[in-house]
């Protein structure tokens, strides 16, 4: 009798959690953009009570994938999608601005690099700080993953498409590459402001030809390296009207200027009208 | 079974109440008579199958599942979407680009081997002694407190190993012997690994020695052995199959181990191509602290991060599937030499 009672009680759970499911938007990807969505996910529930949004992570591609498979309703991601995602109908949304720069050891005695200097620390030309004016400290490049987002527009932005040297130290996240310029003397590296503003204490920023990275710097077109961060959708595995419209609403919501304005700004990324009035090609 | 445990009851009732003497009935255990609880025991059965079936089941689809996804790297299968590569560029080059479409794992594979022969040769001895000394030698409380102390640290997870070397070992290490160059690399990894497979190593080597019949020891004492030559010449070999499973065990781990090696490696894949272009004088030296990077380290890094079904996501699951074959291939061999040893 117990028993019956419970697996009934089971079942009407799992019914109310289907129907609750109904209404659930998934969203996958990018640990990088996912603090940001997250506050928009909860905004939006708190607006829309009927709506359920859940946030994950996994990583750019792994947003990118579900959102082609049908596995999530948004994908999240810091890199373009694929030619070949693309042809399988994902349709890329801009959600926000994220200003890259250069950071290094707070001890080799640099505080700027032309764009050559750049390029040519992270492809092995130069070795040693003192040839860029700093001290005599060998020059360790901290970079991310191959697969990594950043890794990306750091070889677009910074090497201009020339390979990294192989001698390189490699961390996983941004996080722990944070951590290693930190402790590794001559260490240098290249991240999202947000994680340089985060940890201002323990590594300095480089500014680059000049214009130290600000949002500011930024949005007057004085610092030119920044990326897009994308949400994609696939209109296409979108049967569900009612998912449909919410991941769409949900989608006009964090596009909203009051979100743009008072969320995006506050946690170190740049609101996506800015960079209308930007001219650099991206 | 249902038939024939209600004829029994059926035998025993009529069997008293002819005879009418008081016999002494066989103890049944009480649950045999129940049929709830008969039901409880053939369910339980059957629980106890499946779950030991299941767990065979998640062996095999484990192989299975990076058996399809990693061979589609070589053959066109569904699951590849991209170039078909050929075994030789994958196994037998050190060039690891795939965004530019160079698939050499060499530098893995050779990687995890180095990092866990490193290990080994720091933690099979230490732990092999450790446990000589608790069995053998220490006295009654220090034995007690070691084996808990040992216990203890194989139960600390390996991302806490990983965070100490990473922001102890690795920053004091390089102030102190590297004038500040970097100390990411196989020596330190090799060495945060040893310390995380020692305790196993040490638990089960002083299970070997303790296991050994008393006689042993007291045999070769008795015909004069010193204590270093007892333990020696005729533990040592006694204990010789056990001591070889428990350094397995610790190879086992220290192959599988991703997190705490990833933090403090470097993990860099080009590395052996590094070493080729240096012009040290000490090729060995710089070797351990370069930083370089294993099959685990790898999977861990790039596999959340790349396209299913191209190239560069199924040579990861052939790594993988190389990860597994090559765990599964020392188990076995090893288990193979210990009742070699043991006949």
């Amino acid at each position: 009798m117990r028993i019956r009672i419970l697996a009934q009680s089971v079942l009407v759970g799992l019914l109310l959690a289907v129907t609750a499911q109904a209404q659930t938007v998934t969203v996958m990807g990018s640990t990088a953009l996912g603090p940001i969505v997250k506050k928009a996910a909860e905004d939006f529930m708190k607006a829309n009570p009927g709506v359920q949004i859940a946030v994950s992570g996994g990583g750019s591609m792994t947003g990118l994938n579900q959102v082609t498979s049908g596995g999530c309703h948004i994908g999240i991601s810091d890199v373009f999608a694929t030619p070949d995602q693309e042809k399988a109908g994902v349709k890329n949304h801009n959600i926000v601005v994220q200003p890259f720069t250069l950071i290094a050891h707070p001890g080799v005695g640099v505080k700027s690099l032309t764009s050559l200097q750049a390029e040519q620390v992270f492809t092995g030309k130069i070795t040693n700080w003192k040839e860029v004016g700093g001290k005599d400290q060998k020059i360790v490049r901290v970079i991310r993953p191959e697969s990594s987002g950043t890794r990306a527009v750091q070889k677009k932005e910074i090497l201009h498409d020339h390979d990294f040297t192989k001698d390189v130290l490699i961390q996983d996240s941004t996080g722990a590459v944070v951590n290693s310029v930190a402790t590794t003397i001559g260490a240098v590296s290249f991240v999202e402001l947000e994680h340089l503003e985060k940890n201002k204490v323990r590594v300095s920023g480089i500014a680059y030809n000049g214009a130290e990275c600000s949002n500011e710097a930024v949005k007057s077109g004085k610092y030119p390296i920044f990326s897009f961060g994308h949400a994609y959708t696939n209109p296409a595995k979108l049967s569900d009207p009612k998912v449909k419209q919410a991941a769409e609403a949900f989608l006009a919501y964090i596009l909203t200027p009051a979100f743009q304005q008072n969320v995006v700004l506050k946690a170190g990324y740049l609101p996506v009208d800015y960079v209308k009035i930007l001219k650099t090609k991206l | 079974m249902n038939d024939s445990s209600e004829s029994t009851l059926a035998a025993t009732k009529p069997l008293d109440a002819v005879s009418g003497t008081k016999r002494i009935q066989p103890v049944l255990p009480v649950f045999r008579q129940s049929r709830l609880h008969r039901l409880a025991d053939r369910w339980s059965h059957l629980l106890f199958l499946a779950c030991s079936l299941l767990v065979v089941a998640l062996i095999g689809g484990i192989l299975f599942f990076l058996a399809t996804r990693g061979l589609a790297a070589f053959f066109p299968l569904a699951g590849n979407t991209g170039r078909t590569l050929s075994f030789s560029e994958v196994f037998l080059t050190t060039d690891w680009a795939p965004s530019s479409d160079r698939f050499g794992i060499l530098p893995f594979v050779a990687g995890s081997l180095a990092v866990t022969g490193l290990a080994l040769l720091v933690a099979a001895p230490t732990g092999i002694l450790t446990g000589v000394f608790i069995a053998k030698l220490a006295p009654p409380w220090m034995r007690t407190l070691m084996r808990q102390v040992m216990d203890l640290l194989v139960g600390i997870p390996s991302v806490v190993y990983g965070i100490f070397g990473l922001t102890v070992i690795l920053p004091l290490v390089s102030r102190t012997w590297l004038t500040n160059a970097p100390a990411s690399g196989f020596a330190i990894s090799a060495m945060i690994l040893s310390v995380m497979i020692v305790p196993t190593i040490v638990s089960l080597a002083t299970d070997a020695f303790e296991s050994l019949p008393p006689s042993l020891d007291e045999g070769s004492q008795a015909l004069g052995s010193s204590r270093w030559q007892a333990i020696w010449h005729v533990l040592m070999p006694a204990a010789k199959p056990r001591l070889l499973t428990a350094t397995v065990l610790g190879l086992g781990r220290a192959i599988g181990e991703a997190m705490a090696v990833q933090m403090v490696i470097g993990n860099n894949p080009q590395w052996i191509a590094l070493m080729r272009e240096s012009t040290d004088r000490a090729p060995f030296l710089r070797a351990l602290f370069t930083p370089a990077a294993t099959l685990t380290t790898e999977l861990v890094q790039e596999l959340p991060n790349t396209a299913a079904g191209s190239p560069w996501n199924n040579v990861l699951f052939a790594m993988g599937l190389l990860l597994y074959l090559l765990t599964m291939v020392l188990i076995l061999t090893t288990r193979r030499l210990g009742r070699g040893q043991e006949a």
